[in-house]
């Protein structure tokens, strides 16, 4: 790896929204970020891949700018007791990193998984 | 947007290197980024095995390091937890098949207090007493492994899947296992915590227990 600066790009991906953060490789300092409000109008469209790709390119350009060269991902979805599967803007986002020019390394899904804990909202209703 | 986001405040942040202990060969993990070097102190950082070892197969094992000790632009690092990956650890699970889990806390040799998590899954599903003795048997070899090894050669047999091949071998015999691994390693306390625990605790003797009746 010589002198090639790796980060860790973080992805949380709901249904209602995207969130980038693109850290070092120990994830205490942060180099960029974005979410879907900064892209979009309206709040419906936040988690749209189209929004997730216009904040992926901004993320990239930026990082590279700082000297990163590739990046290991991170994908989570809500988790907990709400759905486990990333949202619709993962996807798009890993894609428009690696247009964007930045390698990408290991893909990680770091979905919080409870070990039991309170009841989910789905079935509340007994 | 960019020549904005590059701001003074990053560019006065130095990189700092940070390297694995040496036990692994002191290889490159890392830079990470700090005004000021006491901030780098006890941030952590995570690889696989394959990226330490340039060897893609192992890529199923990540290891987390914890930054001890800043040079003037060099991090070391201490060992602090092994894991499987989340992925790799659900692809052994398959539809009736038994998976025996166990937690093992042992004290090695050289203080180091240690929380082991071996895991062993069978060909088809066992009866409760299988999985009893197989359990047994995987505490037994772990905290026997545990007791008469220093934490480096605990950590070196653990990674290299020496203790696991181990334990398949003696278990295989009670019920057809197919697989056998260290879910999780995690240290729990260094040489020192260790000693001020033992300084704070107390010895109590079984009359001054009250016991209700």
């Amino acid at each position: 790896m010589a002198d090639e600066k790796w980060g860790i790009a973080h992805v949380h991906a709901s249904f209602n929204n995207t969130i980038i953060t693109i850290t070092d490789q120990t994830g205490a300092e942060t180099l960029a970020k974005s979410s879907g409000g900064t892209v979009v109008k309206q709040n419906r469209d936040e988690a749209s891949p189209y929004a997730a790709m216009q904040m992926a390119e901004e993320v990239a350009e930026d990082v590279q700018a700082q000297g990163i060269e590739g990046v290991h991902v991170r994908v989570r979805g809500p988790g907990g007791n709400q759905q486990t599967n990333p949202g619709p803007g993962a996807q798009a986002t890993i894609r428009a990193l690696a247009r964007a020019g930045l390698e990408i390394g290991r893909i990680e899904d770091v979905t919080p998984i409870p070990h039991d804990g309170t009841r989910g909202p789905k079935n509340a209703g007994f | 947007m960019s020549e904005r986001s590059v701001s003074r405040q990053k560019q006065e942040k130095r990189w700092y290197d940070v390297l694995a202990p040496e036990q692994f060969d002191r290889e490159e993990l890392g830079q990470t980024p700090a005004d000021e070097s006491e901030k780098v102190l006890g941030r952590t950082i995570e690889t696989t095995l394959g990226d330490l070892q340039n060897d893609a197969s192992e890529n199923n094992t990540k290891l987390k390091f914890k930054i001890n000790e800043v040079a003037s632009d060099t991090a070391y690092t201490e060992f602090i937890k092994h894991e499987l990956t989340r992925d790799y650890l659900r692809s052994l699970v398959r539809r009736g098949s038994s998976k025996i889990e166990a937690y093992v806390t042992v004290l090695t040799t050289d203080d180091y207090r240690v929380q082991i998590q071996p895991v062993a899954l069978t060909t088809k599903s066992a009866d409760e007493s299988q999985e009893k003795a197989i359990r047994r048997e995987m505490i037994d070899i772990v905290e026997e492994a545990g007791t008469e090894r220093t934490f480096e050669e605990l950590i070196d047999s653990i990674v290299e899947g020496r203790l696991s091949s181990a334990i398949y071998n003696e278990a295989k015999t009670i019920y057809p296992l197919r697989r056998v691994e260290i879910q999780k390693t995690t240290l729990e306390a260094r040489p020192e915590e260790v000693a001020a625990e033992e300084e704070t605790s107390v010895d109590v003797d079984e009359e001054d227990v009250e016991v209700d009746e």
